[in-house]
């Protein structure tokens, strides 16, 4: 037995050391007193960490990340909740169809999506770059929300709602008043995880950047071009804790991981 | 894709758009737009009344757009390579420059007057092309040196589709006793040596990590990417390569019939005027092509500056590159990337 | 169950419209495009996509890191989802947030750190000169084995959670049972655990593959020009040559290797029952 779970130690360690152990040295990069990129650093210093503050680009880029993080996810899931309802409640026509076709944005590789919507939405209909960002990351989010939001659903059983109707609710009061209670666990585990996806998503923003509108990750890359200096380190490590601290509130909060 | 200036914009905003304000439309590469908006643009639009609105982008897709609306010309005026501007010329999809029109023309470097023949592009500005190596680890004293036993394993070399790659295999020819117009030959020498090259690079960013972790010890480079070697504590050196450096220029060109002749040209005429052309100097963004601007020593440490730098440059002829891009390309991707 | 026909579809077809009109509408008019060259139907895009020997050379090397990733991820998955399983309840939840740590973070940052870690002077290099592996420090970046280890990082995790909750589902007593009567290590894995796992690991497997055939910047920061993968490429195609219809044939084999997995996801998820 002491074999055992010396072997399984052993096994976990080496994982984690290779799951987790760039992220500690992203931290530590970050922290250098040196130019350059390296670890174990040249000395320490939080000059980096303050640097990241400084950059004005990386303001507006970030709060475009946040923007289309939050507002993105808010928008699929004022589609997707709806939608797994009708899915999950209704004998529908097609539903079949309507299942593939809101769930195809996770199938189909970012970089296309960025530049179908460049192609064909941005270049003829004068569509702005802010907007197909914006339908990108929508669409993007849509699985998820319906398939968090659906699962929870399947796990409430329905004479519930049809009880409050019985008792004179409208089917809108109902899903308000008895649905949306109980499943507000799933739609905050879709909006976490919709949230954590659009705001680390790459592809889909490669193509669709402009003067002043660019996604976080990608002003991350374009800096990047510029300098490879510790600041886009030390960023990486405080984006990571806010992700962190984010899920772990949630976690805490309301036991997020049951929903995933 | 589009900016305008915003204190233009906002005095639009307020005006309400009463009066037809004069409007003029650039295309440039989108790096350092915040220093050239404080350079150029700002006092640009105080000194004409007008309202600049600038597009930005990589030249392929600015090229493609000035292509798409050649009939009705969005562009009024782009500042490109000086092999995009040909492309551009040959399909007549720009007018040539008057001297007689721009005040600071006989300012200009000789080679930077009518760099593409036909009067159809001015030179703004010029960038020399050499090696950068660390010299605690080796000495690079030709070209030649790049394919050579003392960096084997540690060099790096720029990609055939940016402008440094084709720069690079002209100098290379020219080391290996050739005249640099047919580079078929060093593509291959460098296809039977692609496993001792550590990266073919886009981006010269990329070479400031590689080099201070002795990932690569030498690599060619323009001229403006240099300041970031010389900030280091390390012992980066600039190579004096026995086959001189390369060199390049880009230029300003006005598209066809875009009807705003008169504000494009007088927009080239500020942005060559000593005034202008010493500002973006200054501010370490574009090497002057006004032979009469003076900038301190540390200024011109990180620039392509003296008439002696800029007359001895290896500047490989725009047409060369038109007619030979496509196989070069092809070539490369077939012997080197593999 | 609700039988208003006309109320469920009020409410699903928001959803449906929006995905289909800015989302599914503009990646099917780009999947066309190498089909209508010249303004005609044709197949001529694909057959001078593949004619090209760098295109051939791209296609492979994506589909075999694809596979390579994704059947290291599994092995290791494996290992260390019976681990995770096998812990008291109380460190098993710590362990299982670790491993889902890496998934909340940027991949630029993930894939920035590799860099560091595989240059010359990186830990590796340390290590395997330390060990005297080799005299001379080895060539990492800018290879197969960066953009390998770069993408195994990145998507590891995927599996190890897709299995741990395949796992659960294994009967506690089984696999004792197995080697009370005899059962080899071996035996047990291939006889008890795999065929209760299956399922687990199609999913995981399809997540790992791709996601490998999708990502952008691990292979562009590692792998540069010299380790071109079929995303790499298209964003060069692209961004250096507007060559839309290699894109379109890039856009269409991406898809078709990414609904194959999803096919083969299917097909024995089905056989299993």
């Amino acid at each position: 037995m002491q074999m055992r779970s010396l072997s399984t130690w052993l096994i976990l360690g080496l994982t984690l050391t290779f799951l987790i152990g760039p992220f500690i040295i992203i931290i530590f990069a970050g922290a250098s007193a040196g130019n350059s990129l390296a670890f174990p650093p040249d000395g320490l210093s939080l000059k980096w960490y303050l640097k990241v503050f400084t950059v004005e680009s990386f303001r507006a880029s970030f709060l475009l990340s946040m923007f289309l993080a939050v507002v993105g996810t808010l928008f699929a899931l004022a589609l997707g909740v709806p939608a797994a309802y009708a899915l999950n409640r209704y004998k529908l026509p097609g539903d079949e169809l309507i299942r593939t076709i809101v769930a195809a944005p996770i199938i189909v590789p970012g970089i296309i999506v960025g530049l179908a919507l460049l192609r064909y939405l941005v270049v003829p209909l004068n569509f702005t770059v802010g907007m197909a960002l914006f339908f990108a990351h929508t669409a993007l989010i849509l699985p998820y929300a319906v398939r968090v939001v659906s699962s929870s659903l399947n796990n409430l059983r329905s004479d519930m709602e049809e009880a409050a109707v019985l008792l004179g609710c409208t089917r809108v009061q109902a899903f308000f008043k008895v649905v949306l209670p109980n499943i507000r666990g799933g739609v905050l585990a879709a909006f976490i995880l919709g949230f954590v996806t659009s705001f680390n998503q790459v592809p889909v923003s490669l193509f669709l950047s402009g003067p002043g509108v660019r996604t976080l990750p990608i002003d991350m890359l374009s800096y990047m071009e510029i300098t490879y200096d510790p600041s886009v380190a030390a960023l990486s490590a405080l984006l990571a804790f806010m992700s962190v601290a984010i899920v772990f509130t949630a976690e805490r909060l309301l036991g997020f991981s049951r929903y995933v | 894709m589009k900016t305008s200036i915003s204190t233009a914009a906002l005095l639009c905003a307020i005006a309400g758009m009463a009066h037809a304000e004069k409007t003029l439309t650039i295309s440039v590469y989108s790096f350092a737009q915040d220093a050239y908006k404080e350079a150029l643009y700002d006092p640009f639009e105080e000194l004409c009344g007008c309202t600049l609105v600038v597009e930005t982008g990589n030249s392929v897709e600015r090229m493609a757009k000035i292509e798409a609306n050649a009939a009705d010309p969005v562009i009024d005026m782009a500042v490109l390579s000086t092999q995009d501007a040909l492309g551009l010329a040959q399909k007549g999809l720009i007018a040539p420059i008057d001297p007689a029109t721009l005040t600071n023309f006989d300012k200009l470097y000789a080679s930077a007057q009518d760099p593409i023949g036909g009067h159809m592009a001015v030179g703004y500005t010029y960038y020399a092309s050499s090696i950068v190596y660390r010299s605690d680890l080796v000495t690079i004293e030709s070209w030649g040196d790049l394919l050579g036993e003392a960096v084997k394993g540690r060099v790096a070399l720029p990609n055939i589709t940016g402008t440094q790659g084709p720069l690079t295999l002209m100098m290379l020819d020219k080391a290996a006793g050739g005249t640099g117009e047919d580079l078929s030959g060093t593509i291959s020498a460098i296809g039977a040596k692609a496993d001792d090259i550590v990266t073919f690079y886009s981006r010269s960013s990329e070479l400031t990590q590689l080099m201070s972790q002795e990932e690569v010890i030498a690599a060619p480079i323009g001229r403006f990417a240099w300041g970031h070697f010389k900030q280091s504590d390390l012992p980066f050196a600039w190579a004096e390569p026995k086959e001189g450096q390369a060199g390049g220029m880009n230029v300003m060109v006005m598209t066809k019939d875009n009807g705003n002749e008169e504000l494009a040209l007088q927009f080239m005429d500020y942005w060559l005027s000593t005034e202008v052309q010493t500002r973006v100097a200054e501010a370490l963004i574009d090497s002057p092509a006004n032979k009469e601007v003076t900038v301190s020593d540390e200024v011109a440490e990180n620039l392509t500056y003296g008439a002696d730098l800029i007359n001895a440059l290896n500047i490989m002829p725009a047409q060369t590159v038109i007619d030979n891009r496509e196989a070069w390309v092809e070539q490369w991707n077939a012997d080197v990337i593999r | 169950m609700f039988m208003n026909k006309k109320e469920g579809l009020i409410l699903a077809l928001p959803a449906a419209l929006f995905a289909t009109l800015l989302f599914l509408l503009p990646v099917m008019i780009l999947l066309s495009e190498a089909f209508r060259i010249d303004g005609s139907w044709s197949l001529q895009g694909y057959v001078d996509f593949f004619a090209k020997p760098l295109n051939q050379v791209v296609f492979l090397r994506t589909l075999k890191l694809g596979v390579l990733v994704a059947g290291t991820a599994a092995v290791i998955g494996y290992a260390a989802a019976f681990c995770i399983v096998n812990l008291p309840a109380k460190s098993r939840g710590r362990v299982f947030g670790l491993v889902v740590l890496p998934l909340m973070i940027s991949p630029v940052a993930r894939t920035y750190a590799w860099i560091v870690i595989l240059g010359r002077t990186g830990i590796v290099n340390d290590v395997i000169l330390g060990l005297g592996l080799s005299d001379t420090p080895v060539r990492l970046l800018f290879t197969e084995t960066a953009v390998f280890l770069g993408l195994l990082q990145l998507f590891l995790p995927l599996m190890i959670i897709s299995l741990v909750s395949a796992m659960e589902n294994i009967p506690r007593d089984v696999i004792p049972a197995a080697r009370v009567l005899g059962a080899s290590w071996l035996q047990v894995f291939f006889r008890v655990i795999l065929p209760l796992t299956k399922e687990g690991l199609v999913v995981g497997g399809t997540l790992v593959f791709t996601g490998a055939l999708t990502a952008y910047i691990t292979p562009a920061i590692l792998g540069g020009s010299k380790v071109l993968m079929l995303e790499t490429l298209l964003y060069q195609r692209v961004n250096v040559a507007n060559d839309f219809v290699s894109a379109s044939v890039i856009a269409m084999i991406l898809m078709v290797m990414s609904f194959s997995a999803n096919l083969v996801l299917k097909r024995i998820a089905s056989a299993r029952s």
